[in-house]
């Protein structure tokens, strides 16, 4: 942390330094970004940037600064719309869209930081063009610049694009909805008709508040627990369901193993949304699994030994909470299980021989083996993953929405209340929040609360591996 | 002799649904007073006159409903020769429209169709356009002002879409190999020869569309506020005099009567299919299904009376109506209003009943000797005297009375005090 | 000697019955795509009838339900530009990241891999107006962007590849004066067979797994601009599911033939990709 406060205050110093001591050319670049290299004679260079800098100016004036004027109310013109019977067409008043000013309020504010990033740099830079020319020392043409794009900033070219999606894609949408945890953007502030405006960390005292009215403090203490529950299992499940399948198939004494191989994988094959969809109606409360078990006496049986309600003539496979929960994770076995196998296999075929063939002639057993050898090697080699595997389950949106979505009905009254189920993961929670019920500013506030769970067990995770840098030492 | 009654009925019935309609609307007696478009003189010419170039029109329908719309939008544009029109017809159910306009108002299409229910919302998220091109016209057809249809389509006194059904509602499907009409007046004897048959009768508990029939039927009220937000009243006592713990227990012993299942919609179809269902409370949409399962034992009424603290009580249910709506961000709304005009209008809702038996909205069309022979739409008619208007219910309204049916569904397993659960559900309702 | 005769047979029982489980959905997804029974048949596993209707209707029938070929076309299309993005994408953060060294390496790599972690689905609205204020909504491009734009931040498992490839082989390439660039494409490119081969695999895949944001992007309601997944979920609205269920899973039959022969087809290079990117995460 020190280091980089350090770090900021050495650029501030290196600025000063340049505007300071800069001839007349490096302190023009205050005003006209390219000055500095028309000093140095690289025009290519100075119309470069004085083109960037032109464009950042044009875009300021023209977009940025409206929507950053209205950013810190959101806007403040409502939408009025007359019908005019002269041109037969709405006649709209210039209304102020919220969405759009903290859009592009967020966008230009990124624009700002990054234009004064390249504006420190840049006068930086031309004052040790200034310094290198005063010394005698070459300074790369506008050709070679450009050629070092290919070789040692090679990074700079092949990062640019793939950086660009992220913060377009990525970045921003994040920030925006960041942003909208803090506002009043709901179904009754919906924009363009309504306007909405920022209201503090209400929406987090929401979340954890109890009352008649407002229940999402006791629904999201429910989801979260639930949502951890899952996350262990869905992920240990798979990942020992696919170890030991793996171990079964690629033992020797099996026979036809790429056969049994490609039965299993399959069901990995036919995407998520089909088989998922596919399963839950055939787990219905109606649907052939319980046409079968109350034909051949499984539902009275299970009814006899208390599993299933009297009276209820159907086993709520996908419907009541217990069911639901272990249905779920037993459908997540199914689907997840052949892929993990498909890993566990590559890596057991890793494993370095002379440790299976010694231990074997030291007279292990294959479970001794397994335990001592196979199990320690898959989890140096699986580890991270593992935990990637955590946090995807964590926010597994497919399996839940697309098992649970017009079939599971909560009895929970307190959850009902505030539209979560039982069976919701924070993520799917906050999808239906959205989706019917427009409640942008809540699902904003639990995604934020999404986002701090991940960024917590990533970090944990990875501080480890890349602390030590470890890189190097595997080339 | 038949057939007359049930005009007579119809006719009470548009009537009575205009009294029992949700609340706060009393400022909508003339609901088209401001039709601003006479003092400009004809509106359609003013139209024709400033139009340049090509109409781009987007209409929204549901699947079954494509290629009907795709060829009244033919039927349109051949109107206007004078006019070319670009039109593009999308798929949309209309349940669902709300959740894919509100998304983003603008992009949604100019046209779209919508179910009843759905009208409050989005007037309040400003989608709708208001109907300022032959307001009066568009209220006369479907029975005045005071008719369900206009006020179902009204909010604060003005008109925001065009009817297009009147049956989105239920009332009862019965097998008549089962029942005589004297059977399904009550629920008690239609759950007994169910029972007896070893079938079952069946309403879906877990939907509020559903189950509010029960509580609007003791005499309950659930009114929408200026604000979105429900009244509801269901935790103490009706007007009629029957606590709201007394309706729960009925609603109770139903559910775990042996003749009774609580299912949905497309389980219902599957289950008449199955012949497991030989009677249940659903809409003119499964109407197709069920006459085909049932064949000449096809039969439709009203809903029955259930027992409530040993009384009989007639159960209520809701009048809904599918509209068509104009997009409050359309850049063609005269065009766009004369369109949802065209598609509502007098021959294009027979020609919807006579495809898809859809009860028209329109006056004329209803009275038409053919929809007054559909045994569904006369049971709808019919059961539209114990109705009230859609759009009653506000977004924080499906969730809790959904968990409540299926609390009640399940035989309230956990055996919580029905007053609990009732105040929870209000609670839930009226936050 | 009866140990010997019976314990492979138990072995081999139990995997058929691991097979059977597994496979009994797939079997009823089959079996109800040739049913005649156009809903939910929920009283036998297997049609009374069985035709061949379901899915001369997905390409026969001009209703807006069953435009199968144009949404497959679509889909197919889509898949095709984020695959050859994402891919490239991957490999140049991957590169980047295990072959250079500059500045800003460690913190990007430490951003890349938590926002990486972060779902799609949190932040799809502010995607969807993002991609509105730029006019790309119900755009296939617009798709295109939405599934590949981010695809940099999976760059992990290609740059544990990377890190294995020695690094002797670079330095002996950079003294014969090659650049980085012309390492990248001509010594590390082809040394990286199987993470390509995962990369596009699974990058050719999203389009056909995904129906949130496609039903959000695509929402003019043409359904002739549809990807199969909306086109397929749609068909299980309330108001069809119960005359195009059988048709439901004869679509399921015709997207999983593709992607299981590319799964079958490619299985080795996968689990190489998959593994060797995991070995040293």
């Amino acid at each position: 942390m020190k280091s980089v406060v350090k770090k900021i205050g050495n650029i501030f110093r290196n600025f000063g330094e340049s505007v300071a001591k800069g001839n007349l050319w490096v302190k023009l670049s205050l005003i006209i970004m390219g000055a500095g290299y028309l000093g140095v004679g690289q025009v290519a260079k100075a119309v470069l940037m004085t083109v960037v800098e032109a464009v950042f100016v044009l875009y300021m004036l023209l977009v940025g600064a409206p929507y950053l004027s209205k950013f810190g109310t959101l806007g403040d013109v409502q939408y009025k719309s007359e019908f005019n019977f002269a041109t037969m067409k709405n006649e709209v008043n210039n209304y102020d869209h919220s969405f759009m000013i903290l859009l592009f309020g967020v966008i230009t504010i990124i624009l700002i930081v990054a234009f004064l990033c390249i504006y420190i740099a840049n006068m930086i830079y031309v004052y040790t063009l200034q310094k290198r020319k005063e010394q005698g020392i070459a300074i790369n043409s506008f050709k070679k610049d450009l050629r070092s794009l290919l070789n040692e900033r090679f990074h700079i070219t092949i990062l640019a694009l793939p950086v660009l999606g992220v913060v377009v894609f990525t970045i921003v949408p994040l920030i925006i909805m960041i942003a909208v945890a803090f506002t009043n953007y709901d179904q009754n502030h919906m924009p363009p008709a309504s306007l909405f405006t920022w209201t503090g960390v209400e929406n987090f005292k929401d979340l954890i508040t109890t009352s008649t009215t407002i229940t999402f403090g006791y629904s999201f203490g429910k989801v979260i627990i639930w949502t951890f529950v899952w996350a262990f299992f869905a992920t240990f499940t798979t990942y020992f369901g696919g170890i030991l399948m793996a171990k079964f198939i690629n033992n020797p004494k099996t026979k036809v193993q790429k056969l049994w191989r490609t039965l299993f994988v399959v069901t990995i094959a036919v995407p998520q949304f089909v088989s998922l969809l596919l399963v839950r109606y055939f787990f219905a409360n109606t649907g052939i699994v319980n046409t079968i078990c109350s034909q051949i006496g499984v539902t009275d049986f299970l009814t006899k030994i208390g599993l299933v309600r009297e009276g209820l003539g159907y086993i709520p496979f996908l419907s009541s909470p217990g069911w639901a929960h272990f249905m779920i994770i037993m459908i997540n076995i199914w689907v997840g299980v052949p892929y993990q196998m498909l890993i566990a296999t590559g890596v057991l075929m890793n494993i370095p021989n002379d440790l299976m063939e010694s231990a074997k002639i030291d007279g292990a057993s294959s479970f001794q083996i397994f335990k001592s050898i196979t199990m320690p090697y898959m989890l140096f080699v699986t580890g991270p993953s593992l935990i990637t595997q955590f946090i995807g389950n964590i926010n597994n949106f497919n399996v839940i929405y697309l098992l649970t979505q017009d079939v599971y009905k909560t009895t929970d009254q307190l959850l009902a209340n505030s539209s979560a189920k039982e069976v919701d993961l924070l993520v799917t929670w906050l999808f239906r929040l959205t989706s019917e019920q427009y409640n942008y500013k809540m699902a904003s506030v639990i995604g934020c609360v999404v986002f701090v769970i991940c960024a917590i067990f990533t970090l944990i995770a990875f501080r480890r591996m890349t602390a030590g840098d470890k890189e190097e030492s595997f080339q | 002799m038949k057939k007359k009654l049930l005009a007579v009925l119809m006719a009470t019935a548009l009537v009575a649904t205009a009294l029992t309609g949700c609340g706060d609307k009393k400022d909508q007696g003339g609901a088209g007073g401001n039709n601003g478009g006479d003092s400009a003189g004809d509106p359609v010419e003013a139209l024709i006159a400033s139009t340049e170039g090509t109409v781009n029109l987007s209409v929204w329908a549901a699947e079954e409903d494509q290629d009907m719309v795709k060829g009244w939008c033919d039927a349109f544009a051949a109107q206007y020769p004078e006019v070319t029109f670009n039109f593009s017809v999308g798929v949309q159910s209309e349940s669902t429209a709300k959740d894919t306009v509100l998304t983003d108002p603008e992009a949604a299409a100019d046209v779209y169709s919508f179910a009843g229910d759905q009208l409050q919302d989005l007037v309040r998220a400003g989608a709708l356009q208001a109907v300022v091109i032959h307001t009066d016209e568009v209220i006369a057809r479907v029975g005045g002002a005071d008719s369900g249809a206009a006020q179902a389509a009204t909010v604060n006194g003005t008109l925001y879409a065009y009817p297009a059904t009147a049956d989105n509602g239920y009332f009862m499907f019965y097998n008549k190999e089962y029942f005589t009409e004297e059977d399904v007046k009550t629920l008690d004897a239609m759950m007994k020869i169910a029972a007896d048959n070893g079938k079952q009768i069946t309403m879906q508990y877990d939907s509020g569309w559903y189950n509010l029939s029960f509580f609007i039927g003791a005499g309950f009220e659930l009114t929408l506020n200026e604000d979105g937000t429900n009244n509801c009243n269901w935790n103490g006592t009706s007007a009629d005099g029957i606590s709201g713990v007394d309706v729960a227990q009925a609603m109770l012993d139903i559910a775990t009567n042996p003749g009774f299942v609580s299912l949905t919609d497309a389980e219902f179809v599957t289950g008449i299919k199955e012949g497991s269902i030989i009677a249940g409370v659903n809409g003119t949409w499964n109407a197709t299904a069920a006459a085909e399962a049932w064949g000449d034992n096809y039969a439709a009424t009203c809903l029955p009376t259930y027992t409530c603290a040993g009384k009989q009580v007639q159960m209520a249910s809701v009048a809904g109506y599918k509209m068509f709506g104009v997009n409050a961000y359309t850049a063609n709304p005269g065009w766009a209003m004369l369109l949802a005009e065209y598609f509502t209008d007098e021959a294009q809702q027979i020609e919807r009943f006579e495809l898809r038996e859809a009860g028209p909205a329109n006056v004329a069309a209803a009275s038409s000797a053919a929809v007054q022979a559909n045994p569904a739409i006369a049971a709808l008619a019919l059961q539209s005297q114990y109705a009230i208007l859609d759009g009653c219910e506000s977004s924080n309204y499906w969730s809790p009375t959904e968990s409540f049916g299926a609390i009640l569904a399940g035989g309230n397993a956990d055996g919580t005090n029905l007053q609990t659960l009732l105040d929870n559900l209000v609670d839930g309702i009226t936050q | 000697m009866m140990k010997k005769v019976v314990k492979p047979i138990i072995r081999h029982l139990v995997l058929a019955l691991l097979a059977v489980i597994w496979l009994i959905p797939i079997v009823w997804l089959l079996a109800t795509s040739f049913s005649s029974y156009q809903g939910i048949n929920i009283s036998h596993f297997f049609p009374e009838k069985f035709t061949f209707n379901n899915y001369l209707m997905l390409f026969g029938a001009a209703d807006t339900v069953a435009q199968f070929p144009r949404w497959f076309m679509n889909t197919f299309v889509i898949a095709i530009f984020t695959c050859i993005i994402s891919t490239c994408f991957v490999l140049m953060v991957a590169y980047a990241t295990s072959c250079m060294r500059f500045k800003a390496r460690k913190p990007l790599m430490n951003v890349g891999i938590i926002l990486g972690m972060f779902p799609g689905v949190l932040s799809m609205i502010a995607v969807y107006f993002v991609l509105k204020s730029i006019g790309l909504t119900n755009s296939h491009f617009g798709m295109v962007l939405v599934y590949s734009a981010g695809s940099g931040l999976g760059y992990l498992i290609a740059k544990g590849f990377f890190d294995t490839i020695p690094v002797s082989l670079r330095e002996a390439a950079k003294l014969e004066g090659a650049s980085e660039a012309t390492i990248f494409t001509k010594i590390v490119i082809p040394l990286s067979g199987p993470i390509i081969v995962y990369t596009v695999i699974s990058s050719f895949l999203s389009p056909w797994m995904d129906f949130v944001y496609a039903k959000l992007i695509l929402n003019s309601g043409i359904s002739t601009d549809w990807t199969v997944a909306i086109g397929l979920y749609n068909m299980l609205d309330r108001s069809l599911i119960n005359t195009y269920f059988s048709r439901f899973c004869a679509g399921g039959v015709l997207v999983s033939i593709p992607i299981s022969a590319l799964f079958v087809i490619m299985q080795k290079f996968y689990v190489e990709g998959v593994t060797g990117g995991s070995v040293k995460g």
